[in-house]
């Protein structure tokens, strides 16, 4: 009891400085996905120059499991103190809560910055009966439910991507959930799939040796990695995108000075030419928005995912 | 030739040799704890690893991959304790062994088979495997539900005598394997708006408490003070004579291919591998009885089957940029981290460096003969001479530790008690345990494959036998179920005409 009072009594001289000197200690960053995958692999490369940034050493935490919603509930535990950020890409902040029960919503994070981008891709083999993506989603809707397409989970972004593309032209192809883009891969270059759908970079090689043809990618513009995709735009569906996007956040509460120290690191970190040159071989893009403005595009994509899943039946 | 020779001359630098040398050992001794697995290790260690050269980092993935495949043994055949799960195997002729007073020569043998089965899996991802990663490419769902079924079907080799018991054995596996999210779904199965449940079971948690537990506490059952005396110990004299050796070459051949087929489709893993290995060795035999009572040929065909699962393991990722396990995946994002694309082109852009990585997987596996057969085996075998009062609270401190460490939560020190009571009890009653694993692992799989396979063919069960390799993989899984029976039938009748012709005469 007396060590208590005394911890109690010695509170505020351990927190003042803190926030005066921040960091002062090791930063511990969560993860929700598994070691050695995108958003792992963007999240140690940035770490490695936010240590020199920061002057404070980053302990990478990898939890995974329940498509990221097993790492952000156990981080709802920290606090927001700026020693515990969380590194994730927006599936588990804007999709999950979509199709499952969870302990957390928008407003249980202090948005940080947003880091970097990429869309996800369809693609078909050479021999598909299309050659732009004005033809592929004429091609689709002309053949309800003939082609089969890959996607890395029932519920997950990818395939909500996919299906606010299709309903609006009122397309029905068959879903194939599979494990990760690895495995929808592998399905699609053995020919048990038609369409590959999924994020980028794993697809880009077999682009460049002729094997895949991608014909859309579900953000508004063109990606410069897949020149031949069109972007939404082109195919007026502007409204419909979806991003694949890397952000961190903080518990809900964390001090305005430390969020600022946080966001100016970052916004220097992420646009460091070796970041950049590092994010184009993933065939990503480094996008910086901070605070508010976060804010708003975690809404306006939740919202809009909320009304595709809705109209799947997968709502919670 | 050129790249051979600099491929060679950037892999025998100092850096490289010390860091495949230095992982080997800590590999050994990562399998040999029970609850530290290659996969947490290398999990850990590799990204402290981004900021030297590549070719040292993969030196340690190799060493440790390698080398603890081997150590998981050590326990395995002294305690009956397997130190990673695919050495549960290991166990079912290992132990008989050393309590036979083998203990030495049991290691010996894992020791010769790992770097064996090692070996022809680093040599096949060296030669064919690009050609062997393309092939793959013909499995789709309906060929993995086959496979995950094939594998189920050894079961019937591993229930033991009792079959009734073993079938509720595998059943309970499959109920285990169903918890979690449903992938095709969405739907969260058994979890108890759990959130930790979502992703299912941990299969490593579960297993280090079905498997090691109960021997640990068998251990403090005996509550033996003194353990054995060095003149028991029998380490001398352990000299494996050619003649055994050449009755073992069959196994390490059959084995080796097992292995590496079960290394380069992603899903099954090297338990897996070892169980199959075993199998198949078990039903070569001329004497299938006595598998499980100590004959080197189990140990053999268990270490060689789980260590050339290893290399095999890398052929997709390195060939094709599809990580098949959690360690190609972690080798993946290092080498993209390194600012290398994961792709077909791969060993084309940087030979030196994938080129490496191959040769380091085949000289760890030799690594192994000098550090298992001449260190190792002499060092772990004086376990046996440590007091059950001593072995016994250091092993379940380890176990703790290394399943803490997997995801750093305390309910997975619970999930491996409860599972540890529930193998105690199952051993008890002469549940055999392996049929739970197996159900584990492949019933996802082969659950899930199916249902794909089904969606894909709108519901047309004849895509399942029609197409080629599910068909010729539906007939083996046939041939392995009426196999052991016909044989015992054959056997049988041959007894008994000899019987007969020695009553003529």
């Amino acid at each position: 009891m007396k060590k208590l009072l005394l911890g109690i009594a010695l509170l505020p001289l351990v927190a003042a400085p803190a926030l005066a000197e921040y960091p002062e200690r090791a930063i511990e960053v969560t993860v929700p996905a598994p070691a050695g995958g995108g958003t792992d692999t963007s999240a140690r490369k940035l770490a490695i120059l936010l240590e020199k940034e920061l002057a404070a050493s980053m302990a990478i935490l990898n939890v995974a499991g329940g498509g990221g919603s097993v790492g952000v509930t156990q981080f709802m535990q920290a606090q927001p103190d700026g020693y515990s950020l969380l590194a994730t890409w927006n599936s588990p902040i804007t999709t999950v809560p979509q199709v499952q029960k969870t302990a957390y919503g928008l407003d249980s994070f202090t948005p940080i910055a947003s880091t970097s981008e990429t869309a996800y891709t369809m693609c078909v083999k050479p021999d598909f009966p299309a050659e732009d993506g004005a033809q592929f989603l004429d091609e689709l809707a002309a053949n309800p439910n003939k082609y089969t397409y890959g996607n890395d989970g029932i519920g997950g972004t990818m395939q909500l991507a996919a299906e606010r593309i299709f309903q609006q032209r009122d397309i029905k192809a068959v879903a194939i959930p599979f494990g990760g883009a690895g495995e929808t891969l592998q399905n699609f270059l053995g020919g048990h799939i038609d369409i590959y759908g999924g994020s980028i970079s794993p697809v880009l090689p077999y682009v460049e040796s002729g094997e895949a043809k991608c014909l859309i990618v579900t953000s508004a513009s063109t990606v410069d990695a897949l020149p031949q995709a069109a972007g939404l735009e082109s195919l007026d569906l502007a409204a419909q995108e979806t991003l694949l996007w890397r952000m961190f956040l903080a518990p809900a509460g964390l001090d305005q000075a430390i969020a600022d120290r946080l966001v100016a690191a970052l916004e220097k970190t992420v646009n460091d030419p070796e970041y950049v040159e590092f994010l184009a071989t993933k065939g990503e893009i480094p996008h910086v928005v901070t605070g508010e403005a976060l804010s708003a595009r975690l809404q306006s994509e939740f919202d809009g995912l909320a009304e595709a899943a809705k109209n799947l039946g997968l709502s919670q | 030739m050129e790249t051979i020779t600099s491929i060679l001359s950037s892999v025998l630098a100092t850096g490289p040799i010390l860091a495949m040398i230095g992982s080997s050992i800590l590999g050994v001794f990562i399998g040999a704890l029970p609850g530290l697995n290659p996969v947490m290790a290398i999990a850990l260690l590799l990204p402290l690893t981004y900021s030297m050269d590549p070719l040292v980092a993969l030196a340690m993935v190799a060493g440790i991959y390698n080398g603890s495949m081997y150590g998981g043994a050590i326990p395995a055949i002294l305690l009956r304790i397997p130190g990673t799960p695919a050495a549960i195997a290991t166990t079912f002729d290992g132990y008989p062994m050393a309590q036979k007073g083998q203990a030495a020569r049991a290691l010996k043998i894992a020791c010769w088979s790992s770097a064996l089965g090692g070996t022809a899996s680093a040599l096949a991802l060296i030669t064919v495997g690009p050609l062997l990663a393309r092939a793959t490419l013909a499995f789709g769902p309906a060929e993995y539900f086959w496979i995950a079924v094939f594998g189920m079907a050894s079961v019937g080799v591993l229930v033991g005598n009792d079959a009734v018991k073993g079938l509720m054995a595998a059943v309970f596996g499959l109920l285990l394997g169903t918890v979690g999210l449903d992938q095709l779904s969405g739907a969260p199965r058994y979890t108890f708006d759990q959130t930790w449940l979502l992703s299912g079971l941990d299969l490593i948690v579960i297993l280090v408490g079905l498997y090691a537990l109960p021997p640990v506490l068998s251990l403090a059952e005996r509550a033996d003070l003194d353990g054995l005396s060095a003149s028991d110990l029998k380490l001398d004299n352990v000299r494996v004579p050619w003649s055994e050796v050449k009755t073992l070459i069959p196994t390490w051949i059959r084995s080796s291919l097992i292995g590496i087929s079960v290394g380069i489709l992603p899903g099954a893993g090297g338990n897996v591998a070892a169980f199959l290995s075993y199998n198949a060795a078990k039903n070569a035999s001329d004497d299938p009885k006595s598998f499980g009572k100590g004959n080197p040929r189990g140990v053999a065909a268990a270490e060689c089957g789980n260590n050339a699962d290893n290399a095999a393991s890398m052929i997709p990722a390195l060939a094709l940029g599809i990580p098949g396990n959690v360690i190609a995946a972690l080798v993946l994002g290092a080498l993209l981290i390194h600012g290398l694309q994961p792709g077909p082109q791969l060993f084309h852009q940087n030979p030196q460096l994938v080129g490496g990585f191959m040769v380091e997987m085949l000289l760890t596996s030799l690594i192994i003969l000098i550090v298992g057969g001449a260190a190792a085996t002499r060092v772990f075998a004086q376990v046996q001479r440590l007091p059950g009062v001593l072995l016994v609270p250091t092993v379940l401190v380890l176990m703790a530790v290394g399943v803490y460490v997997i995801n750093g939560r305390v309910i997975d020190l619970w999930i491996m008690f409860v599972a540890g009571a529930c193998g105690y009890f199952l051993e008890k009653m002469e549940v055999p345990l392996a049929p739970i694993v197996l159900g584990l692992i492949l019933g996802p799989m082969a659950e899930q494959n199916i249902r794909r396979a089904l969606l894909i063919s709108r519901g047309d069960f004849s895509d399942l036998v029609t197409r080629p390799i599910s068909a010729t993989i539906a007939i083996a899984t046939l041939a392995l179920i009426i196999w052991p029976i016909g044989s015992a039938l054959f056997r049988r009748r041959k007894t008994s005409n000899d019987a007969q012709n020695e009553e003529v005469r």
